[in-house]
């Protein structure tokens, strides 16, 4: 059986309604709360990602890193960003002006949409929409026509090649990633993140994903890192050979759009591998076995209170513990070149992905206990 | 039918071996991330420079004879010797000497070829300014002493890498008042003047 858990929007429409307001102004007061509440999450978790970023970078090259701006230089993604805000906004001149202003637009929306079907617990997120992690997959197809504009529009040798570079990369990384992700759901038999994790946390870690789908977990990394344009795949903006790709030519407020959906993208990325393999907001322990040693009842309003601060903590720490690899692997991979980086995303991931897919097909038909028949 | 498994076995070789390889490297920059910065914090931690380094010319008027030497052996005739003939005491009349250091490479000609030593090598290499003509020392700036890594009380003297004792790599560990590792120039002058008499060493007797 699966309990409700904390559902905060039935509790504020009933407190909203209880007050003498009606169902439906209720529902479109409790609306903005959780997108409000998901964008500054967001934003909050890439500054600490930009923060973690230069402090994990600076100690694996044995240096210190920002260190003045805020205790330990935790307030420096602010500086930057406040930098980057109060920046002169440059168009180059014989740019097109329109779609270099709707190139980096392009690339954040998605981005910021795809936290929809983010879960942090049984009901906290903004929308269990049926389709879920199709929903995800879609949305991130849109990414690279913002890229190729904004490549195109600078009128730039460097932001054109970075820019056809980076819809390359996103168009052949999409497939293995949704045939991954395909496995997965699968096996849960549902496209909805929440059924996702709920199929996973029955037995605590051990019935996580990553141990039914191993070769499904590394593949949607890899294409996850490629997605993300992180360093082994960062090809689109190398800086050696393209100064920055495609954003080149772009200042202020637009690049910081840029670096706002890249880090974005990367936690976002990180959160759906926890969610999609790491058993999302589950504890390592099922969590009903912790209510019986502490002796409360499940259903008690404070222990799903915990229950729910428990799930949103688990399901930030495996995401983050996943952007701190992401960050390691910055700084022990070299960048590929561009035809190994197809090279590995046709003849390697894809046909990996496909058989995954198979053999998942068919340990589903021989076991379904396990498989989630 | 055989070649394919064997293709299929190279492939997932070298896929497990490329897996194999990157935890590896992944261990080795997780590894670097419990060391100590190995950074020097600039503006509070210093290094000391070396033995014989060469920054900022110190000149002594008083010992100058403005023989002009020092321009001769200049690569570009840099300093300016101002001087005058008086012709009662028929003796030159120093007025004004000065270096650009904006233009010195530190070469050291000139405080090696000075028959008075009246100039000198300092370990001051904090000349940055603000405009370049006030790198053009004259004779009162050139006089003054140099600044002291060692003595300055907001900085906190760090020695070289080269100047530590075995096996340490940081600084940290060690006192900059501690003696430096191996002789100086002049501990080895008194063990060689020590042990050439009973030419026990080999190595000096090889030399001569």
């Amino acid at each position: 059986m699966i309990s409700p858990g904390l559902d905060l929007q039935m509790n504020f429409e009933q407190a909203l309604e209880s007050f003498g307001f009606s169902h439906e102004v209720a529902h479109i007061l409790w609306l903005p709360l959780p997108m409000l509440l998901v964008l500054t999450a967001a934003l909050i978790g890439v500054l600490v990602t930009v923060w973690l970023e230069r402090k994990i970078s600076a100690a694996a090259q044995q240096r210190i890193g920002p260190e003045y701006a805020g205790a330990l230089g935790i307030l420096q993604p602010m500086a930057d960003g406040l930098k980057l805000l109060v920046k002169e906004d440059v168009i180059p001149k014989r740019a097109d002006g329109f779609l270099f202003t709707l190139g980096p637009i392009l690339v954040l929306i998605p981005v910021i949409l795809s936290w929809l079907i983010v879960p942090f617990g049984q009901n906290l997120l903004i929308s269990n929409v049926g389709i879920g992690i199709f929903l995800w997959i879609a949305l991130s197809s849109i990414q690279p026509i913002g890229l190729l504009m904004s490549g195109y529009a600078s009128n730039n040798k460097y932001s054109l090649l970075g820019g056809l570079r980076a819809a390359a990369q996103s168009i052949s990384y999409e497939i293995p990633l949704a045939l991954a992700v395909l496995a997965v759901v699968m096996m849960s038999n549902s496209l909805s993140t929440i059924d996702i994790v709920n199929q996973q946390n029955g037995a605590g870690f051990l019935s996580w994903n990553i141990w039914r789908q191993p070769v499904g977990f590394v593949i949607f990394w890899i294409c996850a890192l490629a997605e993300c344009e992180r360093l082994p795949f960062d090809l689109p903006e190398a800086e050696e050979e393209l100064v920055a790709g495609y954003q080149t030519e772009y200042a202020g407020m637009k690049f910081a759009l840029f670096y706002l959906g890249s880090y974005i993208n990367l936690v976002l990325s990180a959160l759906l591998v926890s969610i999609l393999y790491l058993g999302g907001w589950g504890f390592p322990i099922p969590i009903e076995w912790l209510s019986t040693w502490l002796g409360e009842s499940f259903n008690s309003p404070i222990f799903q209170l915990f229950a729910g601060s428990i799930g949103i903590v688990m399901t930030v720490l495996k995401a983050y513990l996943l952007v701190f690899l992401a960050i390691l692997l910055r700084w022990t991979t070299p960048r590929v070149r561009i035809d190994q980086l197809l090279d590995l995303g046709w003849k390697f991931l894809l046909p990996i992905s496909l058989v995954n897919l198979l053999v998942t097909a068919a340990l589903k038909l021989a076991f379904p206990i396990a498989f989630g028949g | 039918m055989l070649g394919f498994l064997e293709k299929i076995s190279q492939y997932t070789k070298e896929a497990f071996d490329a897996a194999k390889y990157l935890t590896q490297g992944i261990a080795v920059t997780f590894d670097h991330m419990g060391r100590r910065p190995i950074t020097v914090q600039y503006p509070y931690e210093k290094l000391i420079p070396s033995e014989r380094y060469r920054g900022r010319i110190h000149y002594e008027f008083d010992k100058c004879i403005a023989c002009e030497v020092c321009v001769r052996v200049c690569p570009i005739n840099l300093p300016v010797v101002d001087w005058v003939m008086n012709k009662q005491t028929k003796k030159k009349e120093l007025r004004n000497y000065s270096i650009d250091f904006g233009v010195c490479i530190f070469c050291g000609n000139c405080v090696e070829y000075c028959p008075t030593n009246c100039l000198s090598m300092t370990e001051e290499y904090e000349l940055a300014t603000f405009d370049r003509h006030s790198l053009n020392f004259d004779n009162v700036a050139l006089g003054r002493l140099p600044s002291n890594v060692t003595t300055d009380p907001s900085v906190t003297p760090l020695k070289e890498l080269g100047y530590l004792p075995k096996k340490i790599m940081d600084p940290h560990e060690v006192s900059p008042l501690d003696p430096r590792a191996g002789k100086l120039p002049s501990e080895i002058l008194d063990w060689m003047k020590n042990t050439e008499p009973s030419d026990s060493n080999e190595n000096i007797q090889s030399r001569e």
